[in-house]
């Protein structure tokens, strides 16, 4: 039967002709591929005009001697590359950087999740939670100017310390290499724990009641609880913050530009600081472009080493 | 008349109008967002007295205006007209080919008894003349009348006097000298004063790499700074508000450039009243009379020399009419010898720089190489937070190892 039937289509093919059968087939295929270019082509114009070509434009830049007015078309190879190894300033703005991006994981996630769990079905958890939330609206700059004179020797901090220790509290806060960085870092986490929270929030709202309260009856103590249910399924949204706060600590800019301007020493100079001053200051463009091929390159590895970590984590508790 | 006529004959006005409003508009590119008011009165002064308005275009910030005109230098495609600074940047600006002599413009304004011949110089390079004063400040003392009036000093005439002056000020409660490191740029100030004044041959020598950040001069220089400091003399490093704090009465000797004076007067001083100026006197009084000269240089790129409208507006600026009008609007002098002095303390120096035959010195900010500006002010900032030798040593160690580095490379 099965003979005859494709027998039977075989004659069918014939009659009608193979040929324009796959002709007419080809035809939808270019149609609908034409289609799906014309829907795609403005958001592809979009990306790559706004971020493929800036990018490649940049990598492109780090390899030529564009210096102020000069070198634009001038090839340099791996000069500005070579330029970095020996230049200490890059040395101390990447242990810096270091610094931020292990302060700006930890801190904001530990309290997000601390302020997240705390504010969790209590009386007033909108308003607490908006106003935790209402830093992360204003612009950095603005909280960076706001907190530089909360900082002041004759400011707010100085004036609360001086109620209870004797005689004037005179602490240069961002002048003194022992309390600049812990100072900027916790400005940051000022502004940054309120998005941190949020997102959390979401995440301890999708994680279903059922193995939560099967544990419970199971005799599973609260911090039980936590560790082996909450925070697995917790850990997508860890990872999406980790992300994020990655991001933000390596290319940390507006509050130590603004809180850092009259501090002399090189404890404020991240990597992204340290390559607006040689573009932007100095007009070293190609030692600039050199310096944002290498913080796009170790975010977008860490970022990787993070996703795999990930993966592993999701691989166990399956 | 019909309506399809009145309509005809608004648009036509309309058009002409607008024509005639275009054709007159030009443009002022800069990055001195503090003078952007009195720039688009000036702007509007220019417009009222011959028909070209200048619309002034400020930009946030100087790292920003720089990059503006360094991407606009690489498209070839400059403003008309903008500021720049003297010094090493000024000769890369000129060296791209895109910036216009101005040479013509000042043959006409040494013949109408304008200006100087010899500032001429000042904005020329190679053989040419490629920028005419936006302002011209000499750095002052600026000092609290009422302060020196209670303790009965008068002007110091010798470095001598500005130290006797500088104690008993501090004996009478009074902090002699006002500086800080607001902003990040202030560090140079008086390191940059106290060379001038005890080696300046040593301090032309720092900017060509012929003399050493740790040499005897520079380290004696910082002895007198972090003396001077150790007995008190200084205000606040700290503060955030330098003019404010000068105009609060908090330290009797402000050193700053002379563009100074509108922002003290605009704080609540009163030039000539409440607040004077002198020049600060060498420690070998063989040195000649001397002050720092600054003067930011307004341009025009090669495209705005051939707009004639755009030559009219620089050429108005650098007039006796411009630079009253640029006086009255913000309280600078761009050195036109037929212009009224904007305040009495620029009148007041003008006349004491003729009667000493005082010589101008170029500013450190403009002298030390672009690339050193940012690091070398940090290390003076670095030290006036903690002024003592030690510190200057580290300091004069750092800057020399950066000097030498970049004078290896250039």
């Amino acid at each position: 039967m099965a003979e005859n039937s494709q027998e039977t289509d075989e004659q069918l093919l014939d009659r009608i002709g193979r040929d324009v059968l796959l002709a007419q087939e080809r035809k939808r295929g270019v149609l609908a591929f034409r289609s799906a270019v014309m829907f795609m082509a403005p958001a592809a114009f979009i990306v790559s005009a706004v971020l493929l070509f800036p990018v490649v434009y940049n990598v492109y830049l780090s390899f030529t001697k564009w210096k102020r007015f000069k070198g634009y078309d001038e090839f340099a190879g791996f000069g500005n590359y070579e330029r970095l190894t020996t230049n200490h300033f890059f040395t101390e703005a990447f242990a810096n950087t270091a610094i931020w991006v292990a302060a700006s994981i930890t801190l904001p996630l530990l309290l997000g999740l601390g302020l997240a769990l705390l504010l969790r079905n209590v009386p007033g958890e909108g308003l607490f939670k908006t106003i935790i939330f209402i830093p992360r609206i204003l612009a950095p700059t603005a909280v960076a100017v706001l907190w530089y004179y909360v900082y002041a020797p004759d400011g707010i901090v100085n004036w609360f310390l001086g109620l209870f220790l004797p005689g004037d509290v005179d602490i240069g806060w961002l002048y003194q290499d022992n309390t600049i960085t812990p100072s900027i870092i916790a400005t940051f986490v000022w502004q940054s724990v309120g998005l941190v929270m949020v997102l959390i929030l979401l995440g301890l709202a999708a994680i279903p009641r059922d193995p939560i309260e099967a544990a419970t009856i199971d005799g599973a103590t609260p911090f039980q609880v936590f560790r082996h249910i909450v925070l697995p399924l917790l850990s997508p949204t860890i990872l999406v913050v980790t992300i994020l706060s990655v991001l933000a600590g390596f290319t940390a800019f507006d509050l130590l530009w603004v809180m850092g301007t009259s501090y002399p020493g090189q404890r404020t100079l991240s990597l992204a600081v340290f390559m607006y001053f040689e573009a932007f200051q100095k007009g070293s463009w190609a030692f600039g472009s050199a310096i944002a091929v290498v913080i796009g390159f170790v975010v977008l590895s860490v970022t990787w080493i993070q996703a795999l970590l990930q993966n592993h984590i999701d691989k166990m508790t399956k | 008349m019909t309506f399809k006529t009145k309509i005809a004959a608004a648009v036509l006005g309309a058009g002409a109008l607008w024509a005639s409003g275009a054709a007159a508009d030009v443009e002022l590119v800069h990055d001195k967002g503090f003078w952007s008011e009195a720039l688009q009165e000036m702007g509007d002064a220019a417009g009222e007295m011959t028909g070209n308005r200048i619309i002034e275009t400020a930009y946030a910030n100087p790292e920003q205006y720089k990059a503006f005109i360094y991407t606009s230098a690489a498209s070839d495609d400059m403003p008309n007209m903008f500021t720049w600074w003297t010094g090493g940047v000024y000769e890369d600006l000129v060296d791209t080919g895109q910036i216009a002599p101005l040479d013509d413009v000042w043959d006409a304004m040494i013949a109408r008894g304008d200006f100087d011949a010899g500032l001429r110089d000042f904005y020329s390079v190679g053989d040419h003349v490629y920028g005419v004063p936006l302002h011209l400040s000499r750095w002052v003392a600026l000092y609290n009348k009422e302060h020196f009036k209670s303790v009965g000093l008068d002007e110091p005439q010798t470095w001598e006097d500005l130290v006797e002056d500088a104690a008993k000020l501090k004996a009478a409660g009074i902090t002699p000298f006002h500086a800080t490191t607001q902003d990040g740029w202030r560090g140079f100030i008086w390191f940059q004063e106290i060379m001038i004044r005890t080696n300046p041959e040593a301090y032309a020598g720092l900017h060509d790499g012929s003399v050493a950040y740790d040499s005897e001069p520079v380290r004696a220089a910082f002895e007198i700074w972090s003396d001077w400091y150790q007995k008190g003399y200084f205000t606040d490093p700290r503060s955030n508000d330098e003019v404010a704090d000068f105009a609060r009465g908090e330290g009797a000797i402000y050193l700053i450039g002379d563009w100074a004076v509108g922002l003290v007067e605009a704080a609540g001083m009163k030039s000539g009243e409440d607040f004077s100026a002198f020049i600060v006197p060498n420690m070998d009084p063989k040195l000649p009379s001397s002050t720092i000269l600054e003067g930011a240089p307004l341009v025009l790129s090669v495209a705005g020399m051939k707009d004639p409208d755009t030559l009219a507006g620089l050429e108005f600026f650098v007039s006796v009419d411009g630079a009253n009008a640029w006086a009255k609007a913000s309280g600078n002098s761009i050195g036109n010898a037929n212009a009224e002095a904007p305040n009495a303390i620029v009148e007041k120096i003008n006349a004491d720089v003729a009667e000493k035959g005082t010589i101008a010195i170029d500013r450190w900010w403009e002298a030390v190489p672009a690339e050193l500006q940012g690091e070398f002010v940090a290390e003076f900032n670095r030290f006036m937070l903690d002024p003592t030798m030690d510190t200057a040593e580290q300091v004069m160690s750092n800057l020399q190892s950066l000097n030498e580095e970049y004078w290896a490379e250039n």
